[in-house]
């Protein structure tokens, strides 16, 4: 067995996640992925969450989003304002399966890639569009991220405090989602391809693949015509269901009880076998109808613990329960570790950069292999090796290309987008920061 | 009838409640052949879960369970007799695909090892999704989708900064981990259908959260900094904070660099082109003010409104917080065909979500309602498996199916 999408070929132009995450998934099962980017447009994900928070010298190859979502792909850089730009991804076209990207409807037309277009250049190709509202629509000219669609999707409307306002989360889950579907949605397309020949375009909305994952509010809505409100953690039939402070500053363990065997579970285990004997709380439907009351006197008993050991002892008892995690408990979680879950890249040798810990993907599989992680691409790295061996021009015309500004290896106008740390402490973007950062990744990863 | 996708694929289905049921909804929806089965009597779990049709409990009356489940055949067989694991051997020899989520001990105790079915139907891709994975320290832990946020990083990430943070409405790990199910059920398949080999394929629901934190381990990793829940009064526009609109909210985001004027002019509020408003710094030392100002405006005018209005101005890139409601009237949505009617059984006709996203020439064409509980068990006893009607009445009276 070797890579499973070995020869498959994916162009692809995309910022941010939506497009770049599920082409990061595809080259790692072996696709060969050659990302393009612009050096007049800066891409946003090169400016900041800076290696050692340096902004000086090349720091646009020092972004821990771009590495994130780009390794082991191929990167050129082109200009697509002017026509050689365009033909040149165009020649790419013609021997690629698949081209992936998230312009909006008029850019598309503006550099001429329709997929009626390209499928006169390479009839069999697959082309992907992502973008917020859809290629298609009343809204298909309005720009989006993350934060956008998943306002539009309904999860927003529903997410939030039961006394409060709707709420975002600190990173863009929509994009996520959509990447996610957008997976299946190639994968789909190679094996109809592979059976029919045929290729086909890809309308992917950011928003609609969210609304997709919320049927519970949206069935309800379209046909029982009721919609509630939201609810905070708490649960429409689980009690008790929710987030309770443990010992510590801003330490929190999740807990949920299905049935009374759960339930009594947890009253042994927070010692408090009164709370079983207690005729309210009884039964399910009981601790459903007096949850606020029950919340209360379970949060008297967390916040008496340390989260893991309370895990630990209530999952030891079969009751479903979670530690609430920050970024490092993540990065230096006991279970992650023992799956091998992050994986180390390493980096350009230019960006001074050591291998580095990186979440992997969300699947295992017994036999396939993996591409063994080579680092993001920097700006420009593989112009000669995509322009020249692949496409067949001579070093001649790359050098030409390179003296008229179509293709590069550093930002036109770079402009970075960073704080000190202490700023973003204050800011509350941050809840800490510590200098001894690496070696307290040497000390849990060992070397790397 | 139309082209689909993934013709011809077969798929045998042990799945309940969400994450599985959602990873082969996909695949059924684009036109594997998707086989449920369920346990006698009382079937998928999910068929009791709220909302129900009309908020009345019946085993067809899950919205959840009609929504998942649609383009599947239903058929009821009890693992735990040998005459059901006859059943559902020959139904593994002609599959391509086999689809379960149950905790990992639940397969081997029912003697269906990986390695069984390997050895039954070599060229077999077994996708099993669980809460934390087939191996680790957490296997078995028991969770629920709360239990996944915590422990994914998720849910750190989410609400106040001086309260108890949040995770999604619903159900959004189990979703993440069903979509993931099926891109890797594919790749998987893809190879087997070159080497003839298949695989074990291994989903968390815990991982498929803690692959899509953005940079949030990598925070760490580049700088030592942890990142947390950001509070709204931090002096700049609040881009990840919904704010109050006349009938609802909009979310003010801006891309890429728009001048302060700008912004100080679309909300038409000249007093932000001051001086105590002019520099970031200024912002944050007079953050309390700027967002009453800020605030005022918004209130004062409808979000579709605002919405709209943003859109016509390059950067200003605004979201709108859309209810259910919203959502059923959105003009995007309606253009795009994002709901079907669907027909089924027992509730009848009703508005379903379409499709997750449109393919030109193989898009979701099939509109068959989720099974009732062994709506199927005659047709696949009969016509795919070959057994006699004196056998199924037997296999029925034991129990069986």
């Amino acid at each position: 067995m070797g890579q499973p999408l070995s020869g498959i070929r994916i162009v692809e132009m995309g910022q941010l996640i939506a497009i770049p995450f599920a082409t990061k998934l595809l080259a790692d099962m072996g696709a060969e992925v050659i990302r393009i980017e612009s050096c007049s447009r800066l891409e946003e994900y090169r400016t900041y969450s800076l290696y050692d928070n340096d902004a000086t010298g090349e720091y646009w190859n020092r972004a821990a989003n771009f590495y994130e979502q780009n390794r082991n792909k191929f990167g050129i850089t082109l200009d697509l304002e002017t026509d050689k730009g365009i033909r040149l991804l165009k020649d790419i076209i013609s021997i690629s399966d698949v081209f992936a990207q998230n312009f909006t409807p008029r850019v598309v037309k503006k550099f001429g890639l329709e997929y009626e277009s390209l499928s006169q250049i390479k009839p069999d190709i697959i082309m992907v569009s992502s973008t917020g509202y859809g290629h298609t629509g009343p809204w298909s000219q309005f720009g989006a991220i993350g934060y956008g669609t998943e306002a539009a999707s309904g999860l927003t409307h529903m997410t939030g405090y039961e006394d409060g306002p709707p709420v975002l989360p600190q990173i863009p889950h929509a994009d996520f989602t959509a990447a996610e579907h957008t997976v299946f949605a190639i994968m789909a397309s190679l094996i109809h391809r592979a059976s029919t020949g045929t290729g086909q375009f890809i309308d992917i909305s950011q928003t609609e693949t969210l609304s997709a994952t919320i049927p519970e509010a949206i069935m309800d809505y379209s046909i029982n015509g009721s919609t509630k409100g939201r609810m905070g953690n708490q649960h429409s039939e689980m009690s008790p269901h929710g987030c309770y402070p443990c010992k510590g500053n801003d330490r929190w363990i999740a807990i949920s009880i299905e049935n009374d065997e759960e339930w009594i579970n947890l009253c042994r285990v927070l010692d408090n076998p009164k709370l079983t004997t207690e005729p309210r709380f009884s039964n399910a439907n009981d601790r459903h109808i007096h949850r606020k009351e029950l919340d209360q006197l379970l949060i008297d008993s967390t916040s008496l613990r340390d989260q893991y050991e309370l895990m630990k002892e209530l999952q030891e008892n079969k009751v479903p329960a979670g530690a609430v995690v920050n970024g490092k408990q993540l990065l230096f979680d006991p279970h992650l570790k023992a799956r091998g879950f992050f994986e180390t890249i390493s980096h350009h040798i230019s960006t001074g950069i050591p291998p580095l810990p990186y979440p992997s993907r969300p699947w295992k599989m017994s036999k396939s292999e993996v591409m063994v992680s080579n680092p993001a691409p920097i700006m420009g790295e593989h112009n000669e090796q995509v322009i020249c061996s692949l496409l067949g021009n001579t070093n001649e015309h790359l050098k030409s290309l390179e003296n008229e500004n179509i293709v590069g290896y550093k930002p036109i106008n770079p402009r970075s987008n960073t704080m000190p740390l202490e700023i973003q402490k204050r800011k509350g973007q941050i809840i800490k920061y510590e200098r001894n950062f690496r070696d307290q990744l040497h000390e849990h990863f060992g070397d790397l | 009838m139309g082209n689909k996708a993934l013709d011809g694929i077969k798929v045998l289905d042990l799945t309940h409640h969400i994450s599985g049921p959602y990873c082969t909804k996909l695949l059924a929806d684009f036109g594997a052949d998707v086989i449920k089965i369920e346990r006698p009597k009382t079937g998928d779990p999910a068929r009791n879960s709220k909302p129900f049709f009309q908020d009345e409990k019946n085993l067809e009356h899950s919205l959840t369970f009609l929504y998942l489940n649609t383009n599947k055949k239903s058929i009821t067989v009890d693992l735990k007799s040998d005459l059901g694991i006859e059943i559902f051997t020959k139904l593994l020899l002609q599959s391509d695909i086999l689809v379960e989520n149950f905790s990992p001990h639940v397969m081997p105790s029912l003697g269906l090892t990986y390695k069984k079915l390997h050895g039954i139907n070599p060229r077999l891709v077994q996708v099993s999704i669980s809460n934390f994975g087939q191996t680790g320290p957490y296997r078995d832990y028991k969770a629920s989708d709360i239990v996944e946020y915590a422990l994914g990083g998720l849910m750190y990430l989410i609400g106040s900064n001086h309260r108890e943070p949040l995770k999604h409405a619903f159900n959004q790990a189990q979703f993440k981990a069903g979509t993931n199910a099926s891109s890797a059920a594919l790749i998987a398949l893809y190879e087997a259908k070159t080497t003839g080999v298949g695989q074990h394929v291994d989903v968390s629901i815990h991982e498929s959260i803690a692959s899509s934190l953005r940079d949030t381990t990598s925070l760490y990793t580049y700088m030592g900094a942890i990142r947390h829940r950001q509070p709204e009064d931090s002096g700049i526009i609040p881009e990840r904070h919904a704010v109050k609109s006349k009938d609802g909210y909009t979310v003010p985001i801006q891309y890429g660099s728009v001048a302060w004027e700008i912004f100080a002019n679309f909300i038409n509020k000249p007093e932000l082109k001051s001086p105590r408003f002019e520099t970031p710094e200024s912002r944050t030392q007079n953050a309390r003010e700027l967002k009453e100002i800020i605030g005022e405006s918004f209130e004062s005018r409808e979000k579709l409104e605002t919405f709209y209005a943003a859109h016509e101005h390059p950067g200003l890139i605004y979201g709108v917080v859309q209810s259910p409601d919203d959502i059923l009237q959105n003009p995007q949505y309606t253009e795009r065909g994002f709901f079907k009617e669907i027909d089924h059984p027992v509730t009848g006709k009703a508005n379903y979500p379409n499709a997750p996203f449109i393919m030109s020439k193989t898009p979701k064409s099939d509109n068959n309602s989720a099974p009732t509980l062994g709506q199927h068990n005659k047709e696949i006893m009969l016509s795919v498996l070959g057994y006699s009607s004196a056998q199924i009445n037997h296999l029925y009276k034991v129990g069986v199916i």
